[in-house]
């Protein structure tokens, strides 16, 4: 007998029967639809990109009528959007470090050194996992005017350093650490944040791959507290300028469409760079988590 | 690593007093070590999370003027807030969005898994395609349903019931719509990445259980009945609180969709909040008696999932 090729609800000897034929080219006609429906809309973008605002406005087709490459270098180059990605980087840069760094460390101590009393600032993280941070915006905001923050990157970069989430996702993977290895390392005289780096951080890769990731994702799409904390200043982000086009109405449609596209692009890239980590890490990481 | 811990003396073996109140300071400098390597994080969450929290309750019951607290006023801003046409159809709004998000953003990713699941050729690209949406930026797809939805003859949507025929529609103007369709495109985003997360869960499904209920006589939907649903359920009630908690928060797509209209239609808490500090009042104080409120909502919500999903496991066990 050869080995069953199905690993799902149907098995190889339901195939025979016809009415389950019938049922599996349903199946594929629905994946189908699902991957149109999901690309399409992408392409639409990017082909609309294409078009000057006379024919974004009027044409039904979803071609250009030419494809002339030169109207999404005018929009980048007029629009300056080279900036606002440079800036963009920055702020991810930063947001990616005090993430890794914080959120790490803190987890380090909720799984690993559990000090009297550590269950307090556990449960205090689950409970902010119940809460949608966006909450707290309007205190927050506030604070950053008061302390003077506003205008740069300061208070993203450390926003990202308290992030529920990635403290959870630290945690259960150190948690799954073997504790001899720790144990051995006391014992050998290591501090606990001698322990920390040369132990535990070499040994935990995967789970900085995953977090790096999510926080690369989050500083490139996030722009609510970005647009409050760099409003109209020098370093708007790719994502704060997106904003402010779309609820000022600075720009023209076709430019709009051109700026959507900009603003995709880095992470169609990335995905399709990093394809296999983000897909395998994140799935483990949802399952845990 | 050179010694197994069993081959060092015991714990207070040969201890005496002297090393024993040792061993207790060593372990109080121990904590306080720990506590200093976990402060920098503690106090970021106090900066960013936990004290915004707090503060919002506080700052519910002033006036504010500007980033000033001006006097406190009690209860009033709730009530000021409250008795307001707006925070009735923002409730109810909000309410509105659970609905469709639990009716059509809930169901199918499941859907979707199990379809996916069962298809041989082509399966990484499908899976592939349906995650895709969910790495774009959030504000960019809000900015291309837009575009698709766009009242003009060129609007996506519009060309499609032309080739039927039909006049063109004001989609976003439709009150009893405009809460579905904001639904639809927040699940076109999500629905692919939620849907591989079920798949890695029957992906643990152990072949031989369908074998099994296959000689019992149980057919495909006997077997997805009572295996594929079962092994997911758990997966699922998490799946459903964390919606929950996300649809709640829902601002920023109704923001730059509709701006919260037609009159009112999509206006949710959140975007109310946001209208109160940010929408040209600079409200801070009823701002935050809103947030206030959708926090205890969502406690009151989480705590009945809480006691609800307590129960259906006792039954289970």
């Amino acid at each position: 007998m050869s080995k069953p090729l199905r690993t799902g609800v149907i098995r190889d000897y339901d195939v025979k029967s016809p009415s389950v034929k019938v049922g599996l080219v349903f199946i594929y006609l629905v994946c189908f639809v699902v991957v149109v429906v999901s690309l399409f809309p992408i392409f639409w973008v990017a082909l609309a990109g294409f078009k000057d605002l006379q024919e974004y406005v009027s044409s039904t087709s979803i071609f250009p009528s030419v494809f002339d490459i030169d109207r999404y270098i005018r929009t980048w180059t007029q629009l300056n959007i080279m900036r606002n990605y440079i800036n963009s980087f920055y702020a991810i840069t930063g947001s990616v470090l005090c993430a890794l760094l914080f959120n790490g460390l803190l987890a380090y101590g909720i799984a690993i050194l559990k000090p009297r009393g550590y269950k307090v600032v556990n449960s205090l993280i689950m409970f902010s996992l119940l809460i949608p941070a966006t909450i707290g915006i309007v205190p927050l905001f506030m604070n950053i005017q008061n302390l003077g923050l506003g205008g740069f990157f300061t208070p993203l970069w450390f926003a990202a350093g308290a992030n529920a989430v990635f403290v959870v996702l630290f945690r259960q993977f150190f948690e799954s650490l073997p504790s001899t290895i720790i144990e051995a390392s006391k014992i050998d005289g290591c501090s606990q944040l001698q322990t920390f780096f040369k132990i535990v951080l070499p040994l935990s890769k995967p789970i900085y791959v995953v977090v790096t990731i999510f926080a690369i994702n989050a500083a490139w799409s996030d722009f609510l507290l970005p647009y409050l904390v760099l409003g109209d200043g020098q370093w708007q982000t790719v994502m704060v300028r997106l904003f402010i086009f779309s609820t000022q109405q600075t720009v023209t449609a076709d430019d709009l469409m051109r700026s959507v596209v900009f603003s995709m692009l880095p992470p169609v890239i990335f995905f399709f760079v990093f394809q296999k980590q983000l897909t395998q890490n994140i799935v483990t990481a949802g399952i845990k988590g | 690593m050179l010694s197994s811990p069993s081959q060092l003396p015991a714990k207070g073996e040969f201890m005496d007093k002297q090393e024993r109140l040792g061993e207790r300071s060593y372990k109080w400098i121990y904590d306080l070590k720990s506590w200093l390597i976990m402060l920098p994080g503690i106090v970021l969450f106090m900066f960013f999370v936990w004290g915004p929290l707090l503060q919002s309750v506080h700052m519910s019951l002033y006036k504010t003027r500007n980033i000033e607290l001006v006097e406190f006023v009690g209860l009033q801003n709730y009530i000021r807030v409250i008795s307001r046409e707006d925070f009735t159809q923002a409730l109810l709004n909000t309410l509105s969005y659970t609905f469709w998000s639990l009716l059509i953003g809930f169901m199918i990713p499941i859907f979707l898994a199990i379809l996916i699941g069962e298809t041989l050729k082509g399966k990484g690209f499908i899976r592939t395609a349906a995650y895709i949406p969910n790495i774009l930026p959030g504000l960019a797809t809000v900015l291309l349903w837009k575009a698709f939805l766009s009242a003009e003859r060129s609007g996506v949507f519009n060309v499609i019931l032309g080739y039927f025929g039909f006049e063109p529609m004001v989609f976003l103007s439709q009150s009893n719509l405009v809460i579905p369709i904001i639904i639809v495109t927040a699940t076109w985003k999500g629905a692919g990445a939620t849907a591989l997360i079920y798949m890695a869960g029957m992906a643990g499904i152990n072949p031989e259980l369908y074998e099994a209920a296959t000689i019992d006589g149980a057919g495909i939907w006997r077997r997805i009945r009572y295996i594929t649903l079962p092994a997911i359920f758990n997966l699922s009630s998490t799946m459903l609180i964390l919606q929950i908690i996300f649809i709640f928060q829902i601002m920023y797509e109704p923001l730059v969709l509709t701006g919260g209209g037609p009159d009112d239609a999509s206006l949710s808490l959140m975007l109310l909040m946001w209208r109160y500090a940010f929408g040209g009042n600079m409200d801070y104080g009823r701002a935050s008696a809103v947030a206030v409120l959708i926090a205890l909502l969502l406690l009151v919500f989480t705590t009945i999932y809480t006691i609800v999903n307590k129960r259906k496991t006792n039954w289970d066990m």
